[in-house]
């Protein structure tokens, strides 16, 4: 309770700072002329990245095989779900002028790469919900036949959404096929979402953006983050639903070794994006390297790696690291590292444009967030958690019917 | 005795250090308000006058918009009325001579212009004289090459003659300003009053049919004021407008002219992905179909 | 008497076109004429003026004013721009000393706030040995403008004029643009701007960008409302040194008021560049390099705003 109530809290604060927002204009933040995007992206980044997760549990390892991960994908899909759902209110946070949102479908340019980014954000947040809600099914009728354990409301909001549900061979049959087409179309859109949100950078000009790795970086930061979100909800929903019969320290050994994986692949890219550039030194990017290497930002640079990369796969790649506690610090660590990762995508390459910063006043040279934006970016990262929250109190968080299926396969095979 | 004579200096000299700031500064600290009049003459015909009136404070030069002034010819008579201007808001004013005075032009070659600022009549804010004059132009092309003749006359003892040390530019009309047809930026009037400028530049571009504009224009003169003359010429290149620049499909155009294979490529797959979507809900629809029917 | 007929009809004809062109206006589609064009209608009032012949000729009431009021253009005329027209703008770096009329003349007349320049007028040292040099940046208004290219809702674009402007009732201040902007020549209005109540209540027009409005992108618009008239830009006109000419690749000439040149002749003789040129973004304004300076770059230091003066390097 305390819990909810501390998100919703932050949600108002939140709510109230985008009011000053709408009042006064976005003066209220500390963005200006130079630094015209500020910890709103990096903020619609990260969430655009995390959402990546559902693609990544549930799709992908569904059309692999992989049984392990089967608990795991409701968990999944619902953060993909929220963050994609606040990574489009975080965006018309930002914008100068909301109330003319609808612009972008009767005057949209489909040459501009936000057109593109609200074309896929939008198709994968329909995907995403149906491939929650397909699965979601087989487990309303089991809700739908233990009305008693639950509250009128619900056992109503059940009958509403999957009382059609009987289980039967051809029903079975139509959902499996359909949640596999779906799983092989989330991918691409998935990939699709996340290279175009990387290409609002990659198409301009600016040291530190003008690089063609960006789509592949973007990506493979996406599912390390993704699944350090997972890892650090499995931790939580464990804990606080003493669910261990099911999401078993096994599963965290499994999730553990991913993680591993991803984080040593962010890595590959990383040194591929700093580097490079670093030997050449051209002159546009000579002032904004140094920057993030051994100046302002290099405090923020080097523990965004450490933390988000470097000790993480540290402590996973031993047997010990991979136990549920170590797993949900190193999770945190990378969730953490990512987000700070994001801001220093987006903040120092608009401190070293081309020409000067000159003829401006003297805070434009800066740029640290105010608190009405920290209030924002809370807010909206307590909104997502606190949709997943209400999400995991409505509905079964382990997807039953399909757990019990496969205890019965497991069975039969032995 | 060396002693004494630059003590002798110093003090003068001390003087003058100690004053000049101060002068500078009071100079700076007054405003003072100018009026002028300038006078302009347009192709022989057409003839106005342009009252400016602006604040002038140390450096800075401000226009004074919504002055009230009163225009008149030669003295300030009722009857030598011209008109009441008041300045827009670049400070300017601009007043045509009515035929009321037609007697009165006639009458002089030479012109006096007075303003005299509503409320202050006894105070004159600003005079101009004018000699009549009138500016001639001719074209004409010997051997290849293209001559511009320009000819100022002026009224002296009830005849036209000629003008001479009248300063002009001639060229051809331009955006903003004239381009000089020869390589002096001006030309200056001989004892016969004219002026002859080869067009040494070759190939300019002219509009659609290939004319182009030349222009005579003395500028500020001190007896005849501004004279401008003109004359459309068929000497330039004709204009192709080419809007084919416009109308190709890029990235940089309007929604309406996007590139074909953008098009194509973001149609085919938010199609194929909606396409398959749509499917979906669909064998949802059936999946409920099934259940409705069975129980 | 014939003499004097013929010469006296003739003397009306002319007297009536030049009347025209004098109040700003012609009835051909002429390039060379002054731009008010077609669009001032004739209303049909017409007034008697003494000639300077003594002669009394017959002009429309609607001429008559200094400046005649052109009917308000559409937005879809706004989005096409001036027919004919190439506009381009010739900076001439040898004549800059930091005056810094250029600013104030462009902030005064679009109201601009405090802190919001259209024009930067940049200390630049593009090398530890090379010279320093004041360089005045206006909007380059690319040939291939990448602002143009990000943003997704058609609020900023590329005329037939080569003028690139932006529709601040359709912008939606993602600010895509001024990320994509490698001159970092877009401003944007955080706040409600400071408005004089004349301007606020004026009807919004692209081509005036007047009045601005909160949480959208502006920047120089090289005053196509100016070019209309047949004037120059503001900065153009307030410049002391003559240091911006502007004009048209059709005709082949730039002006700065006084001084007009040939374009062609004036980028070749003086080895005129334009910035960033290798990005491919192909601007319209040109630079001609600081030599044979007429003042030394230390006279325009005495100029420099305070904050400026710290932050003094690149």
């Amino acid at each position: 309770m305390i819990w909810t109530a501390a998100l919703i809290l932050i949600c108002l604060i939140g709510a109230y700072a985008y009011y000053r927002q709408l009042k006064y204009g976005l003066v209220v933040t500390n963005m200006r002329d130079y630094v015209s995007w500020g910890i709103y992206i990096s903020n619609f980044v990260f969430f655009v990245a995390i959402s990546l997760v559902g693609s990544l549990i549930t799709a992908i390892f569904r059309l692999a095989n992989v049984k392990w991960a089967t608990p795991l994908t409701r968990i999944a899909e619902i953060i993909a779900v929220s963050a994609i759902v606040f990574a489009s209110l975080i965006i018309i946070v930002d914008m100068g002028r909301p109330e003319r949102m609808l612009y972008l479908f009767l005057h949209g340019r489909i040459q501009s790469p936000i057109m593109w980014d609200v074309i896929v954000i939008g198709t994968y947040f329909f995907i995403s919900l149906l491939l929650l809600y397909l699965p979601l099914l087989p487990d309303l009728k089991i809700l739908i036949q233990f009305k008693e354990k639950t509250s009128k409301a619900l056992n109503k909001l059940y009958r509403f959404q999957g009382s059609f549900w009987k289980g039967t061979a051809d029903q079975l049959k139509i959902s499996k096929k359909s949640i596999t087409l779906l799983c092989i179309v989330i991918i691409p859109v998935a990939f699709c979402i996340h290279t175009v949100t990387s290409w609002l950078f990659a198409t301009t000009y600016r040291p530190g953006w003008d690089s063609t790795n960006f789509g592949a970086y973007f990506i493979s930061g996406a599912f390390l983050v993704g699944a350090g979100g997972v890892v650090v909800a499995m931790y939580i929903f464990r804990r606080f639903y003493r669910l261990e019969k099911y999401i078993t320290e096994k599963h965290f050994e499994k999730m553990g070794r991913v993680v591993v994986m991803l984080a040593l692949l962010y890595l590959y890219f990383n040194v591929n994006e700093y580097l490079v550039p670093a030997f050449k030194m051209k002159k546009p990017e000579e002032a904004h390297l140094t920057q993030l290497f051994t100046g302002e930002f290099a405090s923020l640079f080097w523990f965004a790696i450490l933390i988000g990369m470097i000790l993480p796969i540290l402590i996973l790649l031993f047997k010990k690291g991979r136990r549920p506690l170590p797993m949900f610090i190193a999770g945190m660590m990378v969730v953490v590292g990512a987000w700070f990762k994001r801001y220093l995508i987006v903040t120092p390459t608009l401190l070293h444009p081309f020409l000067p910063m000159q003829d401006v006043p003297e805070s434009y040279h800066h740029y640290f967030p105010s608190w009405e934006e920290w209030a924002i970016a809370m807010g909206s990262m307590a909104g997502v958690l606190l949709v997943i929250t209400f999400f995991a109190r409505i509905y079964p968080i382990i997807p039953i019917q399909e757990t019990i299926s496969e205890q019965h396969e497991k069975d039969e095979e032995k | 005795m060396k002693k004494n004579k630059f003590s002798f200096l110093l003090l003068p000299l001390v003087f003058a250090l100690l004053t000049n700031p101060l002068a500078a500064q009071e100079d700076s600290v007054v405003a003072k308000e100018l009026v002028k009049l300038k006078y302009f003459n347009d192709n022989n015909g057409v003839q106005f006058l342009i009252l400016e009136n602006s604040l002038k404070t140390g450096k800075k030069i401000e226009p004074l918009n919504n002055k009230v002034f009163q225009l008149y010819l030669d003295s300030n008579k009722t009857e030598n009325f011209i008109a009441t201007v008041t300045t827009d808001k670049t400070g300017k004013a601009k007043s045509f001579l009515p035929p009321s005075l037609k007697a009165a032009w006639e009458a002089s070659p030479l012109h006096k212009f007075i303003a005299v600022a509503t409320g202050k009549e006894e105070e004159t804010a600003a005079e101009l004289e004018i000699l009549k004059s009138k500016i001639k132009i001719d074209t004409a092309i010997e051997e290849g090459t293209r001559r511009i003749t320009v000819q100022v006359m002026k009224y002296e003892n009830s005849e036209w003659v000629p003008a001479n040390e009248v300063e002009m530019k001639v060229g051809i009309q331009r955006m903003g300003g004239i381009l000089s047809a020869g390589d002096e930026e001006t030309y200056t009037t001989d004892s016969s009053g004219t002026v002859n400028v080869e067009l040494t530049k070759d190939s300019l571009p002219g509009d659609e049919k290939g004319n182009m504009v030349l222009v005579a224009k003395v500028e500020d003169n001190d007896q005849y004021g501004n004279l401008l003359v003109q004359k459309t010429v068929p000497w330039g290149v004709a204009l192709k407008t080419d809007n084919s620049f416009f109308d190709q499909r890029t990235l940089w155009t309007t929604r309406f002219r996007a590139p074909v294979w953008l098009l194509f490529m973001a149609y085919s797959i938010t199609i194929g992905v909606w396409g398959t979507i749509i499917y979906l809900v669909l064998q949802i629809i059936r999946i409920k179909r099934i259940g409705t029917a069975a129980s | 008497m014939e003499n004097n007929d013929s010469s006296r009809r003739d003397f009306l004809v002319t007297g009536l076109l030049t009347a025209l062109t004098a109040a700003g206006c012609s009835s051909k589609k002429n390039p060379f004429d002054s731009y008010a064009g077609d669009e001032v209608k004739a209303s049909g009032e017409t007034v008697k003026l003494l000639s300077v012949d003594g002669e009394i000729i017959e002009m429309d009431k609607a001429f008559l004013k200094p400046v005649p009021d052109l009917p308000r253009v559409s937005n879809s005329e706004e989005r096409k721009g001036i027919e004919g027209k190439k506009f381009v703008m010739v900076i001439d770096l040898s004549r800059c000393k930091n005056v810094g009329a250029c600013k104030s003349a462009c902030n005064h007349a679009h109201q601009l706030n405090p802190g919001q320049n259209w024009i930067k007028v940049l200390s630049m040292e593009d090398a530890e040995h090379t010279a320093p040099y004041w360089q005045p940046t206006t909007c380059m208004h690319c040939d291939e403008p990448p602002c143009v290219k990000v943003c997704p809702v058609d609020a900023t674009f590329k005329r037939q004029d080569g003028i690139v402007l932006i529709d601040s009732d359709r912008c939606i201040g993602c600010r895509f643009c001024m990320a994509a902007c490698p001159y970092s020549t877009r401003v944007f209005n955080w706040q409600e701007p400071l408005l004089t109540q004349e301007v606020a209540a004026q009807p919004y027009s692209c081509e005036t960008s007047m009045p601005q409005k909160k949480g959208t992108v502006s920047k120089c618009d090289f005053c196509p409302d100016m070019a209309r008239k047949g004037e120059l830009p503001h900065c153009v006109s307030a410049c002391p040194n003559g240091v911006f000419m502007f004009g048209d690749l059709n005709e082949d000439s730039v002006t700065n008021g006084a001084e007009t040149f040939r374009f062609s002749e004036l980028i070749k003789d003086k080895a005129g560049y334009r910035l960033m040129e290798d990005l491919g973004t192909k601007p319209s304004v040109y630079y001609l390099p600081p030599v044979n300076r007429n003042f030394p770059y230390e006279s325009g230091l005495e100029n420099e705003t305070n904050e400026d003066k710290h932050t003094h390097s690149k």
